[in-house]
C-alpha cells in the first residue's frame, strides 16, 4: 500500500536527491490534505512540498539515511590534501562573498544602491525603483535589488551546511550560473555530486552540483541587512592587522 | 544698388568676412562709442536674388541684451530670495552695448536686407535673433537672411554668403528658456545661500556663495571623487604568476583570474597546479591586428586630449583654439561632429600642410598613396564639421600656446587620413591544475598614423618563443604574488569633461567655463601631482566646496530619486528639455514653467531645512 508521504518522498528522492524527513512530511501532507481531501493529484502535492523544502531549514526538512548524502564530519580538515565527494548531498548556502572583488569597492557598491545610484561606465545612472510600494510577500520569488549592474563578479566563496549540521567552505572553481551575491539567496539549496574536496574546500563546478534554489526568509533578510556592516567590520579589523604586522 | 547689412558675432570675423568678399579693398569707419566694432563697406555680388550689391559689414560683441529683474527686485533685501522665481523680467540692451545696437539700427535704416554672421551654433542662434531685433527697430521693413559657415577659409565664406538661409528661432528660443532658468534659478539660490550663510563664518566676509545649476553638478563630481580618495581603505590581493623560460625567453603567464582577495583559496588553487606537474597550451592565437587611427576632432575630445597632451586647461585651450578660428588657420572649434561630410575636399586641405617643417613630408606622403578615407564616428551636430586645420600657418606667426593647439589639430587631422597602425599580436593560452593563464606580445609592423600622432603609443613587446596548441610542459616557475589595492586618484580636467559630457551637464561649448567658475569661486584648487613631464594636475575641493556638497546632500537626504542637487539628474533633464526645443517638440514657455515649478519646490525644501546646510558650513570653516 502506497501512502502519498512514500510517493512524495521517492520523488523528490530520485529526481532531486532529496532524502525527506519522515516527520516532516507526515506533518506536511496533514497540514495540506486535511481541507482538500484527496482532490489533489500527488504531482501537485510533491511540488508543494518540493517548495516548503526550498523554504525550510534542511535541518528540519531532510533526513538521510545514507551517510553518502551528509558531509564527513572531518570535511575541513586542512591536512587532507583531496578527497572525492560522491554524494549526492543536499546542503544550504549560508554564506555568500564575492572573492574576485575588493571588500572596499563591495562596500561602495552598496553605498551607491543607498544613494540611488549605480554607475554605468562613467556615467552616474539613477537607479530606478521599480518595485514600487508593493510589500515583500511569501513566493514573491525576485524581490532583489533591480541594480543588475550591481552582479558580482566571483568566484565566490560560500558556507554550506548539510542535513545534519555540518558546515564547509565552498568555492566556485568554475563560473557557476546562478552564483551572485545579489541572485543566491541565503538558504538556497544545492546538491553537490562527484566533487573534489581540497584541504577542506569544497571545489565547485557546473558539472559537480545542481542548483535547486530557494531561500531561508529569516536568514536572508538578516544577512543583507547585516552585509554592509559586516564588511566594513572585516575592513576595519584587517587595518588592524596590517599596523601591528 | 541693393544695399545689404552683414552682422558678425565679432569683430575678428566681420574683418574677416569682409576680406574675403570684398577681395581685399574694403573702406573702415569706426562707430561712435565702441573701439572694438568696425563697420566695414564694400561692394560684393551675392548671385542669383540678390546680384550686386553695396555692403556694410559690422558686428556685435557677442550677446547684445541681458535678461534683468524688475527694478524694485534688484536689490539683495529687496525681497525674499524665493519672490525671484515669478519676479517680471525683462530683455534689455546690455549698459555697455548700447552703441552697438544703436550702429545696427542706423545702418538697417539704409538697407533692404540683414544677412546675419553670427557663430552657426545654439547662442550664435539666438544672438542672431538679438541682432534682428535692433535692425528691425531701425527698419521694420528690412529681409533677414543667414549665413552658414563653420570656417573663414575663403571659398567657404564666398559659398556662405552666395547661399543664405534663414534664421532658426527654435535653437534661439531653447536659448533663451535657459538665460532665463539660469537667471531665476542662480539669482534665488545665490541670494538664499549668501544671505544664510555668509553670517557663519569670517572665511565668507567677501564671498558670494554662487549657485548655478551647472556649477554644482560639477563640483559635486569632484568632491564625490575626494570623497572616495579619502574614505579609501587598501586591502592586499593575492594572484598566481607563472614563468617558463624557454629559447632563452622568459615568458610571463598571466592569471585569468587576475587576483583574488582571499589568501587560503589562492594557495589551494596554486597547489592544485603544482599537482597536475603539466601544463597544456590551450590557444595559440597568432592573428594580424592594427591600432586604429583616431576619430575626427570634436569639442570635447580636443578639451580632454588637450589637457591631458598639451598640459593647458579647457579653458585655455578654447581660448586658444577660438583665436585659431577667428584667425582663419582652423575650423569652428565648437562641434559634436566626429564624421567628415563627403562634400569636403580633405586631400586638398592635406595638400595646405606641405609647406610644413615637421610633418609637410608626411603629408606628401598621404598624397602619393597613404591617404584613406577618415573613419566616421556616430555624431553629427549638423551644424560643424569636425575641427580641422582650414590653411597652414607658419609658426612663427603663432604664440606658443597657439601653436601647441595648432600642432595638436593638424596632427591629429592627418592622423585621421592616414592607414591604421599594423602589427601581429600573439596570445598563448594555457592550462595549469584548473586554472588558466595567459601570455601575449606584440609585434608593431607598420607605423602608420603614429608617425604624425605622436600622442599615441604602441610599441611591440618582448617577442614570444613558439608554442605548439595542445603541447604539455612542465613551468620552470608557478608562485603567489601579492599586492595591495590602491585609492583612485583625485579628479583631472580631462576625467571631468568626460563626466560633465556623459551626465548632461553643460554643453560642449560650456563646460570649460563652469570649470573655471568653481575653480574662481574657490569651491575647487587645482594641485599638481608628480613632475616633468608626467606632472598631472588634480582637482581638489577646498573645505568651502565639501561643506556646501555636504550641505546639500544632507538638505535632500530622504528624498526619493536623490534630487540633490550636487548631482547631475535635474540639470540633465533640462538639458534634455532644451534639446526639445530645438527639436521643435516642446515649446519654451512650457518648458521652462516645468522647470521653475520642480526648481521652486527645491529651493522651498533648501529654505525649509537649511539648518543642515548651516551645520555642514560650521563643520567645516572656521567661525
Amino acid at each position: 500500500m502506497t501512502t502519498p508521504q512514500s510517493q512524495i518522498a521517492a520523488q523528490l528522492h530520485t529526481t532531486k536527491a532529496l532524502p525527506v524527513s519522515p516527520t516532516w512530511l507526515n506533518s506536511f501532507v496533514s497540514s495540506t490534505t486535511t481541507a482538500l481531501q484527496r482532490t489533489v493529484p500527488i504531482s501537485a502535492l510533491t511540488q508543494t512540498a518540493l517548495f516548503r523544502i526550498l523554504a525550510s531549514d534542511i535541518r528540519d526538512s531532510l533526513h538521510p539515511n545514507n551517510p553518502s548524502a551528509l558531509l564527513p564530519a572531518d570535511i575541513v580538515d586542512p591536512s587532507v590534501q583531496e578527497r572525492r565527494l560522491p554524494g549526492p548531498v543536499p546542503v544550504q548556502v549560508l554564506d555568500i562573498e564575492d572573492i574576485g572583488t575588493s571588500l572596499w569597492s563591495q562596500v561602495e557598491a552598496i553605498e551607491r544602491v543607498e544613494r540611488g545610484e549605480a554607475v554605468r561606465g562613467r556615467e552616474i545612472v539613477r537607479a530606478v525603483n521599480v518595485g514600487g510600494g508593493e510589500d515583500e510577500e511569501e513566493g514573491g520569488g525576485n524581490a532583489g535589488p533591480a541594480a543588475s549592474e550591481n552582479e558580482s563578479h566571483g568566484p565566490h566563496r560560500l558556507i554550506v551546511q548539510d542535513a545534519a549540521g555540518t558546515r564547509a567552505v565552498a568555492v566556485e572553481l568554475k563560473r557557476v550560473q546562478g552564483i551572485s551575491v545579489a541572485k543566491l539567496a541565503i538558504g538556497a539549496k544545492l546538491v553537490i555530486r562527484n566533487a573534489t574536496v581540497a584541504r577542506g574546500m569544497i571545489l565547485l563546478a557546473p558539472d559537480c552540483m545542481t542548483l535547486l534554489g530557494g531561500k531561508i526568509e529569516s536568514l536572508d533578510h538578516a544577512w543583507k541587512e547585516g552585509r554592509k556592516a559586516r564588511l566594513l567590520a572585516r575592513i576595519t579589523e584587517m587595518q588592524g592587522g596590517d599596523h601591528s604586522g | 544698388m541693393t544695399r545689404i547689412l552683414c552682422v558678425a558675432e565679432k569683430p575678428a570675423i566681420a574683418k574677416a568676412v569682409a576680406q574675403h568678399l570684398s577681395g581685399g579693398t574694403f573702406q573702415t569707419n569706426s562707430i561712435t562709442g565702441n573701439r572694438y566694432v568696425k563697420n566695414y563697406s564694400f561692394d560684393f555680388n551675392f548671385g542669383s536674388t540678390w546680384g550686386h550689391c553695396n555692403v556694410t559689414m559690422t558686428s556685435v560683441l557677442g550677446h547684445l541684451t541681458e535678461l534683468e529683474f524688475a527694478r524694485e527686485y534688484k536689490s539683495w533685501l529687496s525681497c525674499p530670495p524665493g519672490a525671484l522665481f515669478e519676479a517680471p523680467v525683462h530683455e534689455a540692451v546690455s549698459s555697455d552695448k548700447t552703441a552697438i545696437a544703436r550702429n545696427i539700427q542706423q545702418q538697417a535704416r539704409q538697407s533692404q536686407a540683414l544677412f546675419i554672421w553670427t557663430d552657426c551654433d545654439r547662442e550664435g542662434e539666438h544672438i542672431g535673433t538679438e541682432i534682428r531685433k535692433q535692425a528691425k527697430e531701425g527698419n521694420a521693413r528690412i529681409l533677414v537672411k543667414r549665413a552658414r559657415f563653420s570656417n573663414t577659409e575663403r571659398a567657404h565664406v564666398l559659398n556662405a554668403a552666395r547661399s543664405l538661409i534663414e534664421l532658426d528661432d527654435l535653437q534661439a528660443n531653447a536659448v533663451a528658456a535657459r538665460i532665463e532658468l539660469d537667471l531665476r534659478i542662480g539669482a534665488a539660490f545665490t541670494r538664499l545661500l549668501t544671505l544664510q550663510l555668509k553670517p557663519l563664518s569670517s572665511a565668507l566676509e567677501d564671498t558670494i556663495v554662487s549657485y548655478g545649476s551647472c556649477q554644482f553638478p560639477t563640483l559635486g563630481f569632484v568632491v564625490d571623487r575626494y570623497l572616495r580618495v579619502k574614505n579609501f581603505k587598501p586591502e592586499t590581493f593575492w594572484g598566481i604568476k607563472v614563468m617558463l623560460q624557454r629559447e632563452g625567453i622568459k615568458v610571463n603567464f598571466l592569471w585569468k583570474r587576475v587576483h583574488l582577495f582571499d589568501r587560503a583559496v589562492v594557495t589551494i588553487m596554486l597547489e592544485r597546479c603544482l599537482l597536475a606537474k603539466l601544463a597544456r597550451v590551450t590557444k595559440v592565437n597568432q592573428k594580424p591586428t592594427s591600432k586604429w587611427r583616431p576619430l575626427p576632432l570634436t569639442t570635447v575630445d580636443l578639451q580632454m586630449m588637450g589637457s591631458r597632451f598639451l598640459r593647458m586647461d579647457s579653458q585655455t585651450i578654447m581660448k586658444v583654439a577660438e583665436a585659431l578660428y577667428t584667425k582663419g588657420f582652423i575650423s569652428y572649434p565648437r562641434t559634436e561632429t566626429d564624421q567628415f561630410d563627403k562634400a569636403i575636399d580633405l586631400k586638398k586641405l592635406v595638400e595646405k600642410q606641405f609647406p610644413d617643417q615637421n610633418w609637410g613630408q608626411y603629408a606628401r606622403d598621404l598624397l602619393d598613396g597613404g591617404f584613406r578615407t577618415p573613419r566616421a564616428g556616430r555624431h553629427n551636430d549638423q551644424a560643424h564639421p569636425p575641427i580641422h586645420p582650414v590653411c597652414w600657418v607658419s609658426p612663427s606667426a603663432l604664440s606658443a600656446d597657439e601653436k601647441k593647439v595648432y600642432e595638436f589639430v593638424v596632427r591629429r587631422f592627418l592622423a585621421c587620413c592616414s592607414e591604421d597602425a599594423k602589427g601581429q599580436s600573439t596570445e598563448i593560452e594555457i592550462e595549469y591544475g584548473d586554472e588558466m593563464f595567459h601570455a601575449k606580445g606584440l609585434l608593431v609592423l607598420e607605423r602608420n598614423y603614429l608617425d604624425v600622432y605622436v600622442y599615441d603609443k604602441w610599441e611591440s613587446s618582448q617577442q614570444l618563443p613558439n608554442f605548439q596548441r595542445g603541447e604539455q610542459f612542465e613551468p620552470t616557475e608557478a608562485k603567489i604574488f601579492d599586492g595591495k589595492t590602491t585609492a583612485p586618484n583625485y579628479l583631472t580636467e580631462p576625467e571631468l569633461i568626460a563626466l560633465m559630457d556623459a551626465n548632461g551637464i553643460g554643453t560642449d561649448a560650456t563646460m570649460a567655463e563652469h570649470i573655471a567658475k568653481i575653480k574662481d569661486r574657490h569651491y575647487v584648487a587645482v594641485n599638481t601631482r608628480g613632475g616633468g613631464r608626467n606632472a598631472v594636475k588634480e582637482l581638489i575641493p577646498t573645505q568651502l566646496g565639501i561643506a556646501l556638497v555636504e550641505g546639500y546632500d544632507n538638505v535632500f537626504a530622504g528624498m526619493p530619486n536623490n534630487p540633490s542637487l550636487s548631482k547631475p539628474f535635474l540639470r540633465k533633464e533640462m538639458e534634455t528639455r532644451m534639446r526639445e526645443i530645438c527639436a521643435g517638440s516642446r515649446v519654451r514657455q512650457e518648458v521652462v514653467q516645468e522647470s521653475l515649478d520642480m526648481y521652486r519646490e527645491y529651493f522651498v525644501h533648501t529654505n525649509r531645512r537649511i539648518s543642515a546646510l548651516k551645520d555642514a558650513i560650521r563643520k567645516y570653516l572656521p567661525n
